[in-house]
């Protein structure tokens, strides 16, 4: 049998790469990627610690099942977000963002 | 012949891992931002074999399904719609503070996840026999939908909520146009408050005498 700490490893480095990319990178769609991978890591270290706890329940694959509705629902909001400040600012770059008034005059 | 399945396993577990660290990466570093989301799909399509390795069937069909054909592809169009989504894609913070800030929680991040997945006495907390799990599937739809169905619903509305929140969003920014419409219809920019009785007698009144 696969030792936990296996599991957890990897989702801690999918964790700590997302991180990375959600606290360095200043692409906006980078930054929603970046937050998808980092959900990804805490979902695998959920399931995993889950079917290795004593007392086996379906907590685990369950919240992961309401992680993975809730990514879908706030991927949908983060896009129309990404849409209204590309529309507002003419870039999708945090360090780039001119108000479209400005850019305009 | 246990021993050999037990290395196939701990073989397979390996692959996976190490493709999803370098497509998480390619992710993360690939120039071209369409292909970077593309291998983010194709990442969550592997993470998916270790809940095939979890005993998760149903969470595995249900992260290529979601994350696969719906987010990722949500994205790309996403992508696709933003014509300037190239710019800057690899670029990082400049500004030395804020990056030296980004670094550190990542660092710790980092640091408090390699404690909890290498320090922590997990192999003391919990044994190491591996529950029977042949009835997987109906277990988890009774915990689902029997006792804990009320927290379905609340992530369907919460779904739901969200999609309808996207729209209003979009129509906000039309309505901030609304302006200019308000002066090619003459109407007053503030028209004084009118009574409820007469408006609707005259209404009537005109109604009845062009029929």
């Amino acid at each position: 049998m696969i030792p936990l700490s296996w599991y957890l490893v990897v989702a801690f480095v999918l964790v700590g790469m997302g991180a990375y990319g959600m606290a360095v990178k200043r692409n906006l769609i980078r930054i929603l990627v970046s937050a998808e991978i980092m959900g990804n890591g805490v979902s695998l270290a959920l399931i995993a610690v889950a079917l290795y706890s004593p007392t086996y329940s379906f907590t685990g694959q369950a919240l992961v099942i309401l992680i993975i509705a809730i990514a879908a629902a706030h991927t949908a909001i983060a896009m129309v977000l990404l849409l209204l400040y590309h529309r507002r600012y003419r870039t999708v770059d945090l360090g780039k963002a001119i108000p479209k008034e400005v850019a305009t005059s | 012949m246990q021993e050999v399945e037990i290395l196939f396993e701990q073989v397979e577990f390996l692959v996976i891992a190490v493709i999803v660290i370098v497509l998480a990466y390619l992710a993360l570093e690939y120039r071209d931002i369409v292909y970077a989301v593309f291998f983010f799909g194709v990442m969550a399509s592997v993470v998916a074999g270790f809940f095939l390795l979890l005993e998760a069937p149903f969470v595995a069909g249900m992260q290529i399904a979601v994350y696969t054909g719906g987010i990722t592809a949500l994205i790309i169009f996403g992508v696709l719609l933003i014509p300037r989504s190239q710019d800057s894609t690899l670029e990082v913070i400049h500004d030395p503070r804020r990056r030296k800030i980004g670094l550190l929680i990542t660092a710790w991040v980092v640091l408090l996840s390699a404690f909890l997945a290498l320090l922590f006495p997990w192999v003391e907390s919990f044994p190491a026999s591996r529950p029977d799990l042949s009835q997987s599937l109906e277990m988890l739809a009774q915990w689902l939908w029997g006792t804990h169905g009320v927290y379905v619903q609340i992530v369907a509305l919460i779904i739901f909520a969200s999609l309808v929140g996207a729209i209003v969003i979009i129509k906000m920014e039309k309505a901030e146009h609304l302006h200019p419409l308000e002066e090619s219809f003459a109407l007053p920019p503030e028209s004084p408050p009118q009574t409820a009785e007469v408006p609707e007698l005259e209404a009537f009144d005109v109604e009845d005498d062009t029929g």
